[in-house]
């Protein structure tokens, strides 16, 4: 087997490959790549060589883990997972990324394709309208500084608050769609102009909202479907992808400037400038995991006022109320967080970038009604092939420290994509095909081909025999809103 | 006056990477700030009805250049702007030993309808950041978290 190094890797499983300590001068641990053979092979080198960067950070435990969407990162590769012990190991804001909590968000309805097909380009028109997306887009909620801080302390709850959302919705966050331990005071004034006036938008980028169809021929454990609300039959769900916006961009610029320096102080040496890190319990380490968490907050709230105005969007084109259309949320999951975890080591912080946290049934961190299931997973393909829901599984735990992927992961670069296709042809392909487009920037959408990424049936098709998270569902998309 | 950038694919597949080029360094701030600029919108089609002024000053020209773009990243999210052009001009300040910035952004609120928008940048990156002279060239190489 060819890959794009020359590091040792061994084979554990058909899924599973080890680079051992010996491979690079530093490594503390073991990196494991989940993947198959043939998307090994695909890997960048990048990958290789981040991870095991990753593996001599100060503090981690067991391995150095890459999912099989992993692709070349700042610092760590995205598909990354690491767990530092909290007494003695870092944290690094590499390892979450500049959108602290993207995430993916669910949405179900009780309409079916044939209800949506006829009026399926008048409700793109009205979502395009009622979420702003691309370069720099602004929301509707107009905040005061004080009431920004609400939003960083209480997340999602502060959206329901508002109205902007329902009481139930919060059971079907991760978290509750509020993280403990976040305080306003650790970010700065910079971030907070960034972010204010920018709640309940997409972004641009691979960011998008999706309007997709359940298929029956694509329920794969239709016991656990049912349980989240899916029911096939050409159902008609929704699917969010976006994070923190301007604010989480800037706290994460912010601590990256504090750590470059904090690191000279507590003598910590690392292999690429953008794995700058802090000792966890260092008022450095502290004051990030505190502003992280008010940005994380703050993306639960973002995907928050967005599922309100598809809501209203859906309401508005159908002419019932959403909770009449059974638009309930399936699940709302983040992949680019570091959270505090307990496992066989203690307790660790767990940076996932690009990776999703998978617990297993019978976790208490879980809500109620995912208990006896797992953890809902949501992972969002190319705009041009489908998305996955899946559940976590008690093997997660054991192996990945609760985590599995989180989407398809790139193969060319934007400026190649630009050049294979042009973003009006793609539109008119799309739409030949049945997926209606609507995007801010026709070069974005380009960049955005489905070419441009693994097949994500592939990627899920791993984690699924690797036993990490088992597949529930496919999901393929008929309308796709792009930044 | 030779002011250019160029984009290094094989650099970021996910994100943009593009080395920048001067013969001096007003020239080398005038080409990274055009580049940051093209990411995001098409200047062609935005117009100069807003400006700021920046100034900074640094002991080092590559922390200079890194808080200039990360200035115009800032402010397309903070005045909810794109740019028509990023004007610069850079001098060695010898009685301090450092650097000086005296930079004039014009653009004007992002307008989806006029504008010809490419990629929100959430970040200028720290990752194969570099500033350096060969010759009497001054070159820079940065890459833009999208």
């Amino acid at each position: 087997m060819k890959l794009n190094t020359t590091m040792e890797v061994n084979r554990v499983t058909d899924e599973i490959w080890e680079i051992p300590p010996s491979a690079k001068d530093g490594m503390l641990v073991p990196a494991r790549i989940y993947a198959t053979e043939q998307i090994l092979a695909s890997m960048d080198s990048g990958v290789f060589e981040q991870v095991t960067n990753v593996a001599c950070l100060p503090g981690i435990r067991r391995h150095a883990l890459c999912m099989p969407d992993g692709h070349w990162g700042y610092g760590f590769p995205i598909g990354g997972v690491a767990a530092m012990d909290v007494e003695n190991g870092v944290v690094s804001p590499g390892g979450i990324g500049f959108d602290i909590n993207c995430g993916m968000r669910l949405i179900r309805t009780s309409l079916l394709r044939q209800d949506v097909q006829p009026r399926l380009e008048q409700l793109m028109t009205e979502l395009f309208r009622k979420v702003p997306a691309g370069v720099g887009s602004r929301g509707f909620v107009r905040l005061s500084r004080h009431e920004f801080e609400d939003v960083m302390l209480k997340g999602a709850r502060w959206c329901v608050e508002r109205g902007y959302g329902w009481h139930d919705d919060l059971q079907r966050i991760e978290e509750r769609g509020c993280i403990a331990g976040a305080d306003p005071s650790k970010v700065s004034d910079h971030a907070v102009q960034r972010g204010i006036s920018q709640l309940g938008t997409l972004g641009s980028g691979n960011h998008y909202l999706e309007v997709q169809v359940a298929s029956n021929d694509r329920i794969f454990d239709r016991e656990t479907a049912a349980a989240l609300g899916i029911t096939g039959e050409d159902q008609i769900v929704v699917m969010v992808h976006c994070g923190s916006r301007g604010f989480g961009h800037q706290v994460a610029s912010d601590y990256l400037q504090v750590f470059e320096k904090a690191m000279r102080r507590y003598g910590i040496t690392v292999k690429d400038q953008q794995l700058a890190c802090a000792p966890f319990r260092s008022p450095e380490g502290q004051d990030y995991f505190a502003a992280m968490n008010c940005a994380a907050n703050s993306a639960f709230a973002n995907r928050q006022v967005i599922t309100h105005q598809i809501r209203e969007a859906f309401s508005a084109v159908f002419g019932q109320s959403a909770e009449e259309l059974g638009m309930e949320i399936v699940y709302d999951v983040a992949h680019n967080i570091a959270k505090v975890e307990r496992y066989k080591e203690g307790e660790l912080v767990v940076h996932r970038k690009g990776a999703t946290r998978a617990f297993g049934p019978g976790q208490g961190e879980l809500a109620e009604q995912f208990r006896k299931i797992g953890q809902p997973v949501i992972c969002g393909g190319s705009m041009e092939t489908g998305s996955y829901l899946l559940v976590g599984t008690h093997q997660a735990m054991e192996e990945t420290f609760g985590s599995t992927m989180h989407g398809s992961g790139r193969t060319m670069s934007r400026a190649q994509a630009k050049r294979s296709v042009r973003g009006e042809q793609l539109k008119k392909q799309m739409e030949q095909r049945g997926i209606i487009v609507k995007a801010v920037s026709m070069a974005g959408l380009a960049e955005e081909a489905g070419f441009a990424y693994k097949n994500i049936s592939d990627v899920v098709e791993a984690v699924d025999r690797a036993g990490i998270t088992k597949k529930v569902a496919e999901l393929r998309p008929i309308g796709n809103i792009k930044g | 006056m030779t002011k250019s950038f160029k984009i290094l694919e094989e650099v970021a597949l996910a994100d943009t990477a593009f080395e920048a080029f001067g013969d001096s360094p007003t020239e080398l701030f005038l080409a990274a700030g055009q580049a940051v600029i093209e990411t995001m919108a098409n200047p062609k089609t935005v117009q100069a009805r807003w400006e700021r002024v920046i100034e900074r000053t640094d002991p080092e020209l590559a922390g200079l250049l890194f808080d200039w773009l990360s200035e115009i990243v800032f402010l397309k999210d903070a005045e909810g702007v794109v740019f028509r052009e990023a004007k610069a001009v850079v001098t060695e300040d010898r009685s301090h030993g450092g650097w000086t910035l005296r930079g004039t952004l014009t653009g004007e609120p992002i307008d989806p309808g006029r504008h010809d928008l490419h990629n929100d940048v959430k970040a200028v990156t720290k990752h194969l950041y570099e500033v350096r002279k060969e010759g009497n060239r001054w070159i820079a190489r940065v890459v833009l978290d999208i």
